[in-house]
Parts: structure tokens; sequence; C-alpha cells
């Protein structure tokens, strides 16, 4: 079966067995994430307010698919030259020369003038609201990994960015190399550098290898595979959640895409790691004071620290966020760990600042 | 020879039951996550001030000074081991209070996101100046009564009712510092509204199959097996496969996740272009013969299985559930399995 539709089974009349709709571990899955997410939100709307049928609807994804004017904008690609006034990017499609505002910074492992970056590097480009053409922040080679460390060969570590860390061959693989002089300012938050610990550094990519310079979090003080049992839920359900959101630095999605993962995915087919992992379904560590939702279902995020907001569908789970159980120190302390773990051009279109990792967010759902 | 009863001596002889109790029910919660697996120090609070080496020595020796101390104030609170015993054992319970208050400042200043593991995991919050506060206040409270002669139960009515009062003053102070009193709050009074419930598929089908929509739109289903299911909230939608006019179309449910008489709405849905298709009338024609009168009228694409028109609790409308519900749900489970064997 394929992935997002069709993967649902049913035996006799009352047995069914869902295998869900599959995560971002499909090969193809944006494609097929994509269509999930136009189909369902029709469906509900079709159910709940249906249109007269002579209306006609489209599948068509609302919301999340294009930047509204006061929010940032996210452009990638590798810089072909660089001056102090201008940036260009090239692609396979042609190269686009970006104009840099007087006060536009740039970091490449720490801060630097934008005149500093070099071609070549790969940059992640924030394009001032409403103004496509103006760029005032670079963020060049930055890469992040946050899962569970697997071994230590000598001076660089494999992390694996899933919950199944102790099936690592399903789960994709990430290195890392703390260089020596970043080495005491990650180990300050990461003290346990050994297998079955977290981790979660950003950093500078080189090659497959991930640099890492800067500690995203503290350590949490437990393995991955003895994450501490969540409290349950009581009582009514809040109107919003409030919480730390981040972002996720995935090689199976590509730059642009806006979405976020989200922690509490339905237990009965949400994240592939729980099945890959044999957890049965509501077993998986998982926030038990998140309400279940899909992929597909929409979230507004709310960047506390800016004041900035956007409606975002729900492109898969959240495996690794759920296993920390920090706090994010962006603009104050948020009152609960990762509740959104958002796609790099969501985090950004936000005001996120990328080497900060994190900022205190509100969600309201299914606006 | 005992001084005379005063203002100053009922107020000592409430503190030395209260800072027990706070001692022996701090330790207790320690303890407790060890009976249950879980590591002392993974509660952190003021041991990740320590190396990782020591955090573990510092958990189990703070547990035991907690301990010690509040099974020795209640010791030594009579006549019978006072004197410098008590004052010894006062002095030592203030001077832990103290660096309990200096720790959670430090810890405040330095890792304000994790909770001070005072009462185990009920103090997960972070810590607020309420928690440094009382901290402080049991801290005064201890070293105010390191001279104070042996406690003795009151003698009139006036002076019992005294002490209660003070007693019920003091906790009310110390309930309005606490953030871990809403935890037990919250523990005592759970229940789970549908939204956090770990509901599967089989269920929302079971209702579909015995709702009045399944009845009068099965002839439109090509295939038994749904070609998507999900759950948003306290809502499961269900698609199959259909036909309408000889071209592709989606059958949707959307059953709401309670147990008795959920909620059904159904719509057909083009495949191709999205659009929401009415209902083909001989469908419409069996449906109005198997169920009789108005409610089985299909005048809308969105029906409860009762036949009147869907009222559906919006998806942004949560209503927790009570005991009742879950044992409603419980027989429907049986009911399920029942069937199932």
């Amino acid at each position: 079966m394929g992935c997002g539709a069709g993967n649902f089974a049913a035996k006799g009349r009352d047995q069914v067995i869902g295998t869900g709709v599959c995560c971002e571990r499909c090969p193809g899955a944006t494609v097929a994430v994509t269509s999930t997410i136009a189909r369902r939100r029709l469906y509900k709307a079709a159910v709940f307010s249906p249109p007269p049928p002579s209306a006609g609807r489209g599948w068509v994804a609302h919301g999340g698919s294009a930047t509204p004017a006061h929010l940032y904008r996210v452009v990638t690609g590798q810089i072909v030259d660089v001056s102090p006034q201008v940036l260009v990017l090239g692609d396979a499609s042609g190269e686009r020369r970006f104009v840099l505002t007087p006060d536009a910074t740039a970091w490449r492992g720490g801060p630097l003038t934008p005149s500093a970056l070099r071609p070549g590097d790969d940059v992640v480009l924030r394009l001032r609201p409403g103004s496509p053409g103006i760029a005032d922040r670079a963020w060049a080679n930055i890469g992040r990994v946050s899962g569970t460390i697997l071994r230590q060969d000598d001076d660089a570590l494999v992390v694996s960015a899933g919950a199944t860390w102790a099936k690592a061959a399903t789960s994709p693989q990430r290195v890392v190399v703390i260089p020596p002089h970043a080495s005491g300012r990650i180990q300050v938050r990461f003290p346990n550098l050994r297998p079955g610990y977290l981790i979660d550094v950003i950093g500078v990519q080189r090659g497959g290898v991930l640099q890492g310079l800067i500690p995203a979090t503290s350590q949490p003080p437990y393995r991955s595979d003895r994450v501490p049992v969540p409290q349950s839920a009581s009582g009514r359900l809040p109107e919003s959640i409030t919480g730390a959101a981040i972002w996720h630095d995935s090689a199976d999605e590509p730059h642009g895409v806006l979405g976020v993962r989200y922690p509490a995915l339905d237990p009965s087919n949400g994240c592939a790691e729980d099945r890959a992992a044999g957890f049965p379904p509501g077993h998986a560590p998982a926030y038990r004071d998140l309400p279940y939702l899909a992929v597909g279902s929409s979230l507004l995020v709310a960047n506390e620290c800016t004041g900035a907001s956007w409606t975002f569908p729900i492109t898969g789970c959240a495996p690794v966020a759920r296993l920390f159980n920090d706090r994010c120190l962006t603009c104050g302390t948020s009152p609960r760990g990762r509740v959104a773990d958002l796609t790099l051009a969501s985090f950004v279109a936000l005001g996120g600042e990328l080497e900060t990792g994190c900022f205190n967010t509100t969600l309201t759902i299914g606006r | 020879m005992t001084p005379p009863p005063s203002l100053l001596t009922d107020f000592g002889d409430v503190q030395v039951p209260l800072l027990a109790a706070m001692l022996l029910g701090g330790c207790a919660s320690k303890a407790l996550r060890v009976v249950r697996g879980q590591s002392i120090s993974a509660v952190l609070g003021p041991t990740v001030l320590f190396p990782v080496r020591l955090r573990q020595s510092v958990a189990v020796g703070l547990c035991i000074a907690e301990l010690a101390f509040g099974v020795g104030l209640i010791a030594t609170a009579g006549r019978s081991l006072g004197g410098a015993s008590a004052e010894l054992i006062r002095f030592g319970t203030g001077l832990l209070f103290v660096v309990a208050t200096c720790a959670l400042i430090e810890l405040r200043s330095v890792r304000p996101d994790i909770g001070c593991g005072c009462f185990g995991e009920f103090s997960s919050a972070p810590i607020t100046g309420g928690i440094v506060a009382r901290s402080a206040g049991l801290a005064f409270a201890a070293l105010a009564i390191v001279k104070l002669p042996p406690m003795q139960l009151p003698g009139t009515v006036n002076r019992a009712a005294l002490v209660l009062l003070l007693l019920a003053a003091e906790l009310a102070a110390l309930a309005a510092l606490s953030p871990e009193l809403r935890e037990v709050l919250v523990r005592i009074g759970y229940s789970e509204p549908c939204e956090y419930r770990v509901l599967g598929p089989e269920l929302a089908v079971a209702a579909i199959q015995r709702s009045a929509q399944w009845r009068k739109h099965a002839s439109l289903v090509v295939d038994g097996q749904p070609t998507d299911t999900w759950r948003e909230l306290c809502w499961r939608y269900v698609v199959f496969p259909s036909r309408h006019r000889g071209r592709s179309a989606d059958l949707v449910f959307a059953v709401y996740l309670r147990n008795r008489r959920p909620a059904v709405l159904a719509v057909l849905v083009d495949s191709a272009t999205g659009a929401v298709l009415p209902w083909p009338s001989d469908a419409a024609a069996k449906g109005r013969r198997r169920a009789r009168g108005p409610r089985a009228r299909i005048a809308s694409p969105a029906r409860t299985h009762r036949g009147r028109r869907a009222r559906p609790t919006p998806p942004r409308t949560y209503q927790p559930e009570g005991l009742s519900h879950f044992l409603a749900r419980s027989r429907v489970l049986a009911r399920v399995r029942h069937r199932g064997a």
C-alpha cells in the first residue's frame, strides 16, 4: 500500500486494523502527505459545512501553502556571488539576486557580516515581509541534529533521529563532530555523551557531518528509552496550548515547506517510529496532556516572542521532540516542553532565530 | 519549670508538626519514585547544581536528612527527649531550609526551566517566587522555635481553638505558596476527556455500521475497506470508496467519539474534483423505505444516524466526559468484543 491513502485494512465486520498514514519515513512522503492534508481538510469541511452541490471545490490546500505578507519568507540555495549589498543565489533553475539591507546580519557558526559569506555556502535567506527581493538575515550551512546517541566513534557521535534508536536499522542516522573549541560549551549542557542519551545541537553542516557548535537545550537526565511517564490530562481541554516550538533539519523535506510536526498524533495511525519500535497504540512516550490530532489537522502557531502567528498543517509526528522534557528560555521560560516541531521555513517565517533553536509558542487547534 | 502558655508557645506548637509533615512528605514523595523504579535524582531540583556523578548521592542524602529531621522533630517534641537534643534537631531543620532556600534561588537563576523537586514528581513546575518564599518561611519557623519548651496539649477550649486557627492559617498560606497542590488536585479529580483518550478506529467503524447513515448509504460503498481514517480531537473520520453516476467518489463518515448515541455524519464527495455530491435518489428512496417517517428524510448531506438534522458539536467545542461515559464505553467494548467473537 502506498503512503497517505489506501493503508487501512478491515478484517471482517468489526475488527479493523489501522496501519495509518505514514509519516516522514516513507519515500516520497512529502507528496503523499500534501495530498492527504488537502483531502482531509476538504472532507472535514464537507462534513461540517457542506457547500451547495453546484459550488464545486478542488483539491486545494488552504493555509500553510503560502506565506502571508506580514511574515518573513525564506529562500534557500547556494551562494554564487556575494557583496556587501547584493547576494546571488543559484540552483538548477537559475540565479536569483537579493538586495541586502544595511543592517543585514549573517551566521556561519557565529555572527558575521554578509560579505564574509563565501560562494558555495548553502544559505537560508530571510526576506523582509512584503519585500520579496530584500533580505535581512542569512544563515550559512546551518544544521541541527536532535536525537539519541547511538555510538561514539573517536570524536564523532552517531545520532539516531528517531525514537527507534535500539533498532537503528530503521531510523536515519546523523553524524556529529564536536570541535575542541566547542567541546566545553556542549558538555556543560550535555554531560552524558554516551549511547542512549539525548543530544540536540546546532552547528555548521560540512558534507554529511554536522559540526556541533551550540547546545540547543539542556540534556535530560534520563535515557531516551526511559522517558518518564507523563502526567495524564484531566478536566477541560484548554483553548490554547503553551509550550516550546523548535525547528528540525530534515533531509526528507525540501526547504521552504511550511508545516509543523506534532508530538501527539492519534496513536492508532500516527507515528511510524512507534510501530517500528513495537509500542502498542497509546504506549509510546508522548505527552498525555496534548489532545490527539492527525496529519492534516491545522494548528495556529503563535510566536510569543515576536507576536507573529500563522496556521500550519500538521505534516507528521515529532518522534524526537516528545522525548525531551525541556523548557525554552528564549523570551521567558516556556511553561512546558516541545509542543511543536516546525519546518525550517515555518520557524523563520514566525520570526524565530535558527541558532537559538526554539521560541515560546501558543498553539490553537483547528482554526 | 514550664513557662505559662502564650501566643508564642502556641505558634511554636503548630510549627513542629507542620515542619515534620513537610519533611516527611518530601522524603516520601522522593522515595515513591524509587519504589516505582524511577531514578531518585531524575526529579532534579537542587541536585542539578552538583556534578553528574554526585547527583544520586546528593539526592539520597537529602532524602535521608529530611527523614531524620522529620522523625527527630516528632520524637523531641515532648518532654522525654526535649532539651538540647530538641534544640539541635530544630536548629538543623532550620539550617536545612536555609540551605534549601539559597539553593532554590541559585537554581532559579541557573536553570529556570526545571522544578524544585521538593515533593518529587509533584514539584516539576518551574520554581516560582512562592516556592522560595515557602522555603524561607519554613526556615524562619524552624529557627524561631529552637528555644521552644516541650509541646503540651491545650489546657482550655479557647487555647485549642487558637491553636487550630493558627494551624489553619498556616496551612492556607502554605497551600497558596505551593504549586504542588494543584497537581494533587488534578490527580484526585482525574477524568480523561475524549480528546486525550486512546480510541481505536474499530469503535468508530462499529458505531458507523450501527447507524442509520450506514443503513441508508451502504449500497454506495464499493469496498468495505476504508481508504483513509484519521482522528482529530473527539471526531474520527472514515472514508470508503464509492461510485456516483459512473464516477469515482468517496463516502466520508464522521463519528463523534462518544459511547452513547454517537453522532454520525456522512457526505459524498467526488474523488476527482472534491465537489460535494447530492445523494443518489435511489439510495435516498431506499433509506426512506427502511426508516419510517420524517426521521429518515434526506435533505442534507450531513445528518445524524437518528435522522434529525445533524447538530454536531463543532470540532472546537470540548466536552469532558465523566464516569458514566467510561462505564458506557465499557459496555460498548464488551458488545464489540462479543460480536467479534
